[in-house]
């Protein structure tokens, strides 16, 4: 059962390939009928999937591509041409073809479809000529019936030789199946050359090509012979899944015969996605991890400034980080499909549309190559047919009015695919009467869409993306094609589900272009990295047009709203901690950073306290229980193991636009702590040092003062103790040299809050060069301290930055 | 001797048998906790592991009790604060502080906990239903477990990862 699910798999990936091609090859067969070529490329379809589901009993499917090659041989042999008509005949075959198939993925049986009406058309075609359609059911297979007769026919031969098989040794029998071989060979080329000599057709020429180049056991009669021969003289049927192998290659070199010259057989071999998307997962983390590198390296090199095994360092690695970028293309590389697969659908979908709609409508295709993550080209499918369609139904008019209108009476489609950077543009133009700004908006207010105060300030651009909206149509009457406007709203989703942009323009009379831009890959993107007060996000940088530094001033406040000026635009302006309800414990410094995001025609400028740089990120999803938050497109994690969050920037636009209130102006100046000092432990001072001996000589040495004294090993621990606020600290004594925050660290973090700006820290340091007093300074140290130092001169120092009661003493 | 030998053998046959008794499906093994004043239990098997506490990141527009969420070798993971859903006081994390990793199907989440008490096995009989005032299908109770000197309520895992909001 096993080697049957395997083989069906195998059968089912062939023929839904094979399939795909077909449509393509169907409709240009229809525009040059004499193409024998494309002929013997279809009906070699047909016939592949007919020999392989007669091996697998899906008598259903054999029955009806049994009858589609009946027409097609015709059509082969010039017996019949393929006129439009019976071109619709084969279509609606093939579309049960592809029915059937995907019944047999779904269910592994192809039972339920009824091919019996569309089987007596063919039937009918072919004159009547084929079998007399029989109940589907119990159709017999044809291929047994042919098999039997090759079979019988190699009995006679094998008798003629007498050779006793059953008591030969491997080698002995390999050797006779090898003179049997060419023997059959060469009658078999005596035959033909007779028969081309007699002026016939050789029917079957491809597959006897195939067995013998392949040199697969012989008796291959000269008539129409399956491709799974039977091997009679092993007396074991070829393993099945060996002979089925067989049939894509043959039809590929089947081809040789003819004209079409195929290229070199390409060296592939299929991947499971799901391995694909592992590998794919694991090529973030590897990205993630040299993030993580570069970081640290960047730090060593700050800490250990001119060392010599800095530059060893360096250099391992930018290898890794470039080896990396290159594992990460070529995995992406790896994931890319031609847009082309998608593309291939639309010749017959617009050749079935204007019969149809009896429009004259051409399909020009170009760029059919240009590569997609396979992700994206599935997403994309979709959007397209809304498109073409739409582009179809309301774009290009019908004969008689582009004649009066001076167009040529057919109206054309092109349909490109193009590389723009790091996105990928499909860009899809017609020449029809293109769109009417005004009318959309007028359809818009009447369906309650917009409202006129909206249509009054709406740029022809927004107008445009109005077609986008769910609900809207400008169709008078729902036709089967459009009109539901349902179509052009699933474009939008779409589209943004894989963070593309729309981009309409039009000019009425001459045609509509549509633009999509679409990115290259799903999971790593080029963010910028934006701080707000304790908090990071990314930005896809995709959406970042620039970024401006502007001073508090340039803000001003129109209907509640915070706007400024950027250049001769007026823009709007939101802080993102109004939008993610940051809280305000750092103080809000004088200038500010604004990132202006740009989708489609829409602008907004986002207001930010840093801007961190830009990084490659890994999308990660936030999962089942966080999924949906609005504004949140996932999470990233950044080189030192922390998860920045993603920003949505189309829900942040949307959620822009209900934010009014600008907490950032207010400067409620935290009210720096003057308590009373009414004794000497009142008077609280933490000490910061990584070595305990440090931490208990400052105790000694300030002890005697009788001030409270809080000890903290590190930077980061001095940090969480004064986040937690359960002391009002006088004054700090850091020392400079300590793991994970180092004293010019601390001292940095520590001013910028509100709340400590004026907390006196006293550097206790057995660094004495003059860079490290002027680091010091610059973090904003207020003094100095050497190591050694008396325990006099460093209570004297306390005593001075603290102002420190005489009284007490 | 030979009748001797016989009861010998018998007897350890039948500690043999009572010991496989005890590992039979009478027995729950859980892990308990505390949080604030109660202890509570979860089913060991729906623990993916016990971490001590590290930092998270805040995510706006949730409900107070999703402290926001952590990277948990790679995976982003949420992080709920148990104190704050049962109703309690927030309190700054300490020694005693462990983020509990659970795990059912595909679904994954970090719970804060006060303190961390022991493995528990407890036999099905001694586990009682959920008081009848807290019963029905919105509880997060599964049952109470009795132990010599205790109870401990046994939480649902199902409900502790659904997402309510």
């Amino acid at each position: 059962m096993d080697e049957f699910q395997e083989i069906l798999q195998d059968f089912l990936v062939e023929s839904f390939e094979l399939v795909e091609k077909l449509d393509e090859d169907l409709v240009e067969l229809e525009n040059t009928p004499e193409d024998l070529e494309l002929l013997n490329g279809i009906f070699r379809v047909a016939h592949t999937v007919k020999g392989a589901s007669s091996f697998l009993n899906f008598d259903i499917l054999t029955h009806l591509t049994h009858h589609m090659e009946d027409v097609l041989n015709k059509a082969r042999h010039g017996e019949l041409i393929i006129t439009p008509d019976i071109m619709d005949v084969v279509l609606e075959s093939i579309d049960l073809m592809k029915a059937l198939l995907n019944t047999i993925r779904d269910t592994s049986a192809d039972a339920g479809i009824d091919v019996a009406e569309c089987v007596i058309k063919l039937d009918k075609i072919s004159g009547g000529d084929g079998d007399v359609p029989t109940p589907v059911a119990t159709t017999p297979a044809p291929e047994p019936v042919v098999e039997e007769v090759v079979a019988v026919e190699s009995v006679p031969e094998e008798e003629e030789d007498e050779p006793d098989y059953d008591n030969m040794d491997p080698d002995e029998l390999e050797a006779e199946i090898e003179k049997l071989l060419s023997q059959r060979q060469e009658e078999d080329r005596a035959k033909r050359e007779a028969k081309i000599e007699a002026g016939e057709t050789v029917l079957s020429a491809p597959e006897i090509e195939e067995e013998i180049e392949q040199a697969t056991p012989a008796s291959t009669p000269p008539v129409a012979a399956p491709v799974t021969t039977p091997v009679p003289v092993q007396k074991t049927p070829v393993a099945p899944k060996q002979a089925k192998k067989e049939e894509p290659k043959g039809d590929a070199k089947a081809a040789a015969p003819t004209k079409r010259a195929p290229a070199a057989v390409e060296q592939t071999i299929r991947v499971d996605v799901k391995r694909l998307d592992h590998l794919m997962n694991l090529i973030g983390e590897l990205v993630l991890a040299k993030n993580r590198l570069i970081k640290i390296n960047d730090d060593v090199e700050e800490r250990y400034e001119g060392e010599e095994f800095l530059e060893e360092l360096n250099q391992v690695v930018s290898i890794v980080s470039l080896v990396t970028t290159d594992l990460q293309i070529a995995v992406m590389k790896t994931r890319m499909l031609p847009i082309g697969k998608v593309f291939n659908k639309f010749p017959r979908m617009i050749r079935d549309l204007t019969r149809e709609l009896n429009k004259k409508i051409e399909l020009e295709i170009s760029g059919e190559d240009t590569e997609l993550d396979k992700s994206i080209v599935e997403e994309i499918g979709d959007p397209l047919v809304h498109i073409i369609r739409n582009s179809c139904d309301h774009g290009v008019e019908i004969p008689e009015i582009r004649v009066a209108a001076g167009k040529p009476e057919t109206g054309t489609i092109t349909l490109k695919a193009y590389n723009e950077g790091n996105q990928i543009v499909i860009q899809i133009d017609d020449d029809g009467k293109g769109l009417d700004a005004d009318m959309l908006k007028d359809k818009a207010m009447e369906k309650g869409l917009i409202t006129e105060k909206e249509a009054d300030s709406m740029s022809e651009k927004e107008a445009f993306l109005l077609i986008m909206k769910p609900g809207f149509s400008t169709a008078a009457s729902v036709t089967n094609v459009s009109g539901r406007g349902v179509g052009m709203d699933v474009v939008k989703t779409n589209i943004d589900k894989v963070n593309g942009i729309i981009d309409v323009e039009s000019k009425q009379g001459e045609g509509t272009s549509m633009k999509l831009k679409i990115p290259l890959t799903l999971a790593i993107i080029q963010a910028l990295l934006v701080g707000v007060q304790e908090e990071y996000y990314a930005i896809p940088l995709a959406s970042v047009l620039e970024t401006v530094r502007i001073s508090r001033d340039e803000i001003y406040t129109v209907e509640g709203r915070s706007v400024m000026r950027l250049r001769d635009d007026v823009l709007s302006l939101v802080h993102i901690g109004d939008i993610f309800e940051v809280e305000r414990i750092l103080d809000a410094s004088e200038h500010a950073y604004v990132v202006v995001l740009g989708l489609g025609t829409s602008k907004l400028g986002l207001i930010v306290d840093t801007l961190v740089g830009q990084e490659e990120i890994v999308i990660k999803s936030l999962g089942d229980y966080l999924k949906g938050i609005e504004g949140i497109a996932g999470a990233t994690i950044r080189g030192d193991g922390g998860v920045t969050l993603i920003v949505d920037v189309v829900a942040l636009m949307e959620m822009a636009k209900g934010v009014k209130a600008m907490a950032m102006i207010d400067n409620s100046a935290g009210d720096a702590v003057s308590n009373e000092k009414n004794k000497a432990s009142d008077y609280t001072v933490m000490i910061v040092d990584d070595s305990k001996t440090d931490r208990m000589i400052m105790r000694k040495a300030l002890e005697p003062m009788g001030v409270t004294l809080i000890e903290a090993s590190d930077g980061q621990e001095a940090l969480s103790v004064l986040k937690q606020g359960e002391h009002n600290f006088d004054c700090m004594l850091v020392d400079i040299e300590m793991p994970r925050m180092d004293g010019y660290t601390l001292a940095t973090e520590i001013k910028k809050y509100n709340k400590y700006k004026n907390l006196p820290l006293i550097a206790v340091t057995s660094r004495t060069g003059k860079s490290d007093r002027m680091r010091g300074v610059e973090s904003g140290m207020v003094e100095y301290i050497t190591k050694p130092y008396s325990a006099d001169y460093l209570s004297s120092v306390v005593q001075r930055n603290v102002n420190f009661k005489a009284e007490f003493l | 001797m030979g009748d001797k030998l016989k009861q010998i053998i018998n007897q350890q046959g039948e500690q043999h048998n009572t010991a496989t008794l005890d590992q039979s499906d009478d027995i729950v093994q859980l892990v308990g906790f505390i949080i604030g004043e109660e202890e509570y239990a979860v089913p060991i098997l729906a623990i993916q592991e016990i971490i001590k506490p590290f930092t998270w990141t805040r995510v706006p527009q949730v409900p107070p009790y999703i402290l926001g969420v952590f990277n948990l070798r790679g995976s982003v993971i949420p992080l709920i604060d148990l104190r704050v859903k049962f109703g309690l006081q927030s309190k700054n994390h300490n020694e005693d502080t462990r983020f509990f990793v659970l795990k059912q199907d595909d679904e994954v989440a970090g719970f804060v906990i006060d303190k961390l008490t022991a493995a528990i096995r407890i036999k099905k009989e001694n586990i009682g239903p959920a008081p009848d005032t807290i019963s029905g299908n919105d509880t997060m109770i599964d049952g109470v477990g009795k132990q010599e000197d205790r109870i401990i309520t046994i939480l649902k895992v199902d409900k502790l990862l659904e997402r309510d909001f």
